[in-house]
């Protein structure tokens, strides 16, 4: 159990990363393969989110934080905020990535007519 | 005005501004496009030629974006490996920039803004890789560089979309995995810049996250870069890809993932961990020799023009590669100064390329026909480029495959001898076949005596170019003495 | 941290995305992605992650869900059954994922413990960012304040990667240039008739609130969660909503799509700007501690806090422009005429 609570979180991004990784490779549809394209990112996300957690700590917001007369800020307290930062990045540069690949997934559409991949290699012969 | 401690931040930032600004105004006036690219260019390249000065000069140069200390903030690292990769790429864009016009109004005449504000974000891409000293930004410079490039190859419409959506699938995979790669250093070390989880990471060595980690680092250049057996979809993206476009990523996107491969060997992960705790040195130049006699014994088998040299690029990784992990200082010297060689030969190949498929519309080894008579100077450019990657000397494909060979010797790994070897032996076999196309076989003309063929040099956007590399290739050649003892020499880690 | 809700929401998450890949219905497909995505979010809310989880929300549960429901409409919504199988590629895809999921699972062993407060990662860099913060820049949401300041050069270039994607959109797909794109008043009249008009006023009560809203975001980032991106995101998403009830061409009469590609230019613009303007008053690229020359009353602090709110503004003008012409370019095939 213990050794269930320590590392359920990494594991769990393990199993979403081959998800992602098995459509990407297996799936013929080019629709699911994009959306595979979508898990495998996502599960880098909770990898990252997971090592920013902090157990008895809060969101990195630092309360009444506002202005000069403050108390000094414990550590402990807050989450730690750089994962957050830069998953924030690799959410856009997902949704850039989505983007660009359904673009060129509804021109190879409109071109061959399908989206199955073994179709359209076969209509380019 | 702007001090020279900035340079390194302009050689980014130039064609970053620029690049919006070119979009802004091209929609406006297409014909500000053209212009305003080679100004950034130009700008990028001269900042950078000044970097490499200081370099040369002072050693290696740090500079704080945004003022804040490293490992806080991000940092940008030019040191003698980067400085020269730097001047590479800013050079290379800026040629392949200027002989695109032609090309680019003929192939896509609706979309000149995006096609430019494109090539000139793909640049910067390219450039913030090579220059920064942070982990994770380098995983956003090269998403920068990926997306642009997918777009790029998708607008040669037609084969080039299927080639371009495998690679968006294969490239998506390559940049996770070496995001997830800095993930594996971030939870174990806490820290994000390069030099600083170098120090951090001796006392980890032995743990398995930090072996995973590499691997996937690893893994991931590896597939960025195209290496055997990992380069399934290097030569249908490069071969139906706009000729203006491959003219700018066949030489240059292969080549800035060699030098990631080998910044993270020796400036994250450290040479003496890739060297000595790892057990694969033996296995990857294995690989190595497998993608060089692959890579040229496919190209060996093609009809197709552009084709063959897409083969050719996954060959010339594998010299790469190889010399990296030869572990001996005159292979690795050989790996770096290829890196600069290889960029110039494959840009002087695809602007041929170019040349060819707007005079004749199609790149089939029988589109060179006649050549010679046709475009002698062209052809007599083009020459240069293929003796090189022959390797005759003077030209600069000799110098680097003879350190490669000598660093093979010192290594005692004979199989990757005798692959260059081989592989000089193809090119060759390659090389003169199409001269002999294009020297004798009369162009289109069946039916007896021919015609004198007029001359009908390419456009001088086109040929001028062309020229300049060529002349590079032999300068390059001429001056590697220097090179290597300037700037390569300090770039090997100490101690192999 | 509750673990049991974790574990719950992680498990459904799977959940999610084996019915996504495998349902036959893309349309079906697509809207599980969304509830796979709203777990997401939850999760990362539930881990103290409020910015990631507002963004995902946003992104991944809002618009990219959109952005696949559009794509879908314009080609095939049935995945053909395989007669013949892909036994090959579904071996390779096998292997590889086993493979590549016990090599990371084989590194999970080294990791510290889940949320151990004294893990790398919470003990070298972050309490710099904790306890700094607030005396270098006052802003007391560490997140915004890593995100534009510490790290500013990053988001810089993920901007950019925005722009990048729309630009990108447009060349493959749009017709952009070749024609007039802007609107043009159709003959009948009735571009919104075929459109509920339960819809339609009900998206003419909301937007406005949106859109307000969207702001509020923007501004607010120092102090909540929240900032360009995501303000930028609903801004976006609420011009989608117009084109969605109404039309896309009554959307375009409001935000034509040749003003959306300059105020996508204009933004990143802003913030390279404001990056090139420290350089030129002497100090580094994107040290906005500089600008307390040419503001007034303002010490470096509070400059950094004012360059924030102004690379935020920035950011906020590129991500609703990109998220607009993503969509109507999607929607529309390219063609920018009438949408779904």
């Amino acid at each position: 159990m213990e050794m269930l609570l320590a590392k359920y979180n990494y594991w769990i991004y393990v199993t979403l990363m081959m998800i992602g990784i098995y459509a990407m490779i297996a799936k013929c549809n080019l629709m699911k393969k994009i959306i595979g394209m979508s898990i495998f990112q996502t599960a880098i996300i909770v990898f990252y989110v997971s090592i920013g957690a902090k157990k008895g700590a809060t969101i990195p917001i630092i309360a009444h934080g506002h202005g000069v007369a403050h108390e000094a800020v414990r550590v402990a307290d807050y989450v730690n905020p750089l994962p957050h930062v830069l998953m924030l990045t690799a959410i856009v540069v997902g949704v850039g990535t989505l983007g660009v690949a359904l673009a060129i997934a509804m021109s190879i559409h409109e071109k061959y007519g399908s989206l199955e991949e073994d179709e359209i290699l076969e209509r380019q012969e | 005005m702007i001090s020279p401690e900035q340079y390194p931040v302009l050689i980014v930032v130039t064609p970053l501004l620029s690049a919006f600004l070119i979009n802004i105004l091209g929609n406006m006036d297409k014909r500000f496009c053209y212009p305003a690219t080679l100004l950034a260019l130009a700008g990028s390249l001269a900042a950078a030629v000044g970097t490499l000065c200081r370099v040369a000069n002072e050693g290696v140069i740090h500079y704080r974006v945004g003022g804040w200390p490293p490992p806080f903030g991000i940092e940008y690292v030019v040191d003698h490996l980067n400085a020269l990769v730097l001047v590479v790429v800013a050079g290379v864009a800026l040629v392949a920039a200027v002989a695109s016009k032609r090309s680019v109004e003929e192939e896509f005449p609706h979309k000149i803004t995006q096609f430019y504000t494109l090539f000139v974000l793909l640049t910067t891409g390219l450039l913030g890789m090579t220059i920064t000293g942070d982990a994770f930004n380098l995983y956003v410079l090269m998403e920068i560089a990926a997306l642009t490039n997918y777009a790029l190859i998708a607008m040669g419409g037609n084969r080039a979309l299927m080639a371009s959506f495998n690679y968006v699938v294969v490239g998506t995979i390559g940049a996770c995995f070496y995001l997830l790669g800095v993930g594996h250093l971030y939870i174990m070390t806490g820290s994000l810049n390069m030099a600083d989880i170098m120090t951090i990471l001796p006392s980890l060595y032995g743990t398995n996250a930090i072996l995973v980690a590499a691997i996937l680092m690893l893994l991931g250049a590896w597939i960025k870069m195209a290496f055997f057996p990992l380069h399934g979809w290097l030569p249908n993206a490069y071969t139906y890809a706009p000729s203006a476009t491959s003219s700018l990523v066949a030489p240059l996107m292969t080549k800035v993932s060699v030098y990631i491969m080998i910044r993270v060997m020796f400036s994250v992960l450290g040479a003496t961990y890739v060297f000595t705790v790892l057990p694969v040195k033996e296995l990857i130049v294995w690989l190595a020799t497998a993608a060089i006699v692959g890579g040229s014994l496919f190209a060996l088998s093609q009809k197709d023009f552009k084709r063959m040299l897409t083969f050719l690029i996954v060959a010339e990784v594998g010299y790469m590669v190889g010399g990296a992990w030869l572990a001996t200082e005159r292979g690795i010297t050989g790996a770096i100064l290829h890196i600069v060689n290889d960029a110039v030969m494959t840009l002087c190949l695809f602007l041929f390329s170019a040349i060819v498929v707007y005079k004749t519309k199609g790149h089939q080894l029988s589109n060179l026909e006649g050549m010679f008579k046709k475009m002698p100077l062209t052809m007599t450019a083009f020459a240069v480029g293929a003796l090189s990657m022959i390797g005759v000397p003077p030209t600069a494909g000799f110098f680097s495959k003879w350190y490669l060979i000598l660093g093979g010797i010192d290594a005692g790994q004979w199989q990757f001898v005798v692959a260059l070897l081989f592989s000089s032996l193809v090119n060759a076999v390659l090389f003169f076949r199409i001269f002999e196309i294009a020297y004798y076989e009369p162009h289109s003309d069946h039916h007896g005596h021919s015609a004198p063929v007029a001359i009908d040099e390419a456009p001088m956007s086109m040929l001028l170019p062309l020229a300049v590399v060529a002349v590079a290739i032999i300068m390059l050649g001429l001056y590697s003495g220097e090179i290597v003892t300037t700037f390569i020499q300090h770039a090997v880690p100490a101690g192999i | 941290m509750i673990w049991q809700f974790d574990l719950l929401i992680l498990a459904l998450g799977v959940l999610c995305a084996l019915a996504s890949i495998s349902l036959k219905d893309l349309l079906s497909a697509a809207i599980v992605f969304g509830a796979y995505s709203f777990l997401m979010c939850l999760l990362w809310t539930e881990m103290g992650a409020v910015d990631v989880a507002f963004t995902e929300a946003a992104v991944g549960a809002g618009v990219s869900t959109v952005f696949f429901l559009a794509a879908v409409y314009h080609t095939n919504r049935a995945v053909k059954p395989r007669r013949r199988g892909r036994l090959l590629h579904k071996l390779v895809g096998l292997v590889t994922a086993a493979c590549i999921g016990l090599l990371l699972l084989s590194a999970t062993a080294d990791f510290p413990t889940w949320a151990d407060p004294n893990s790398p990662a919470s003990v070298y860099l972050s309490p710099f960012y904790i306890t700094e913060t607030i005396p270098q820049t006052a802003v007391p949401n560490i997140v915004t304040a890593v995100l534009a300041d510490f790290r500013g050069f990053d988001t810089m270039f993920e901007t950019s990667v925005i722009f990048v994607a729309g630009l990108a959109v447009l060349a493959i797909l749009g017709s952009y240039g070749r024609r007039q794109r802007d609107y043009e008043p159709s003959p009948t009249g009735q571009d919104a008739a075929h459109q509920s008009s339960i819809v339609q006023t009900a998206c003419r009560v909301f937007v406005p609130f949106m859109q307000l809203f969207a702001l509020y975001v923007v501004a607010h980032g120092h102090h909540s969660p929240g900032g360009g991106f995501q303000g930028g995101v609903i801004l976006g998403a609420s011009f989608i909503l117009v084109a969605i009830s109404y039309d896309l061409r009554v959307m375009q009469r409001r935000l034509r799509e040749r003003l959306a590609m300059l105020f996508a230019g204009l933004g990143v613009l802003i913030y390279a700007g404001i990056g090139a303007l420290c350089l030129v008053l002497g100090a580094n690229f994107l040290d906005y501690s500089i600008l307390h020359t040419i503001l007034p009353a303002t010490s470096p602090i509070m400059a950094r806090s004012h360059g924030m709110l102004g690379v935020e503004i920035g950011v906020a003008f590129t991500v609703m422009a990109i998220m607009v012409i993503i969509y109507v370019n999607v929607a529309s095939h390219g063609k920018s005429d009438r949408g779904l």
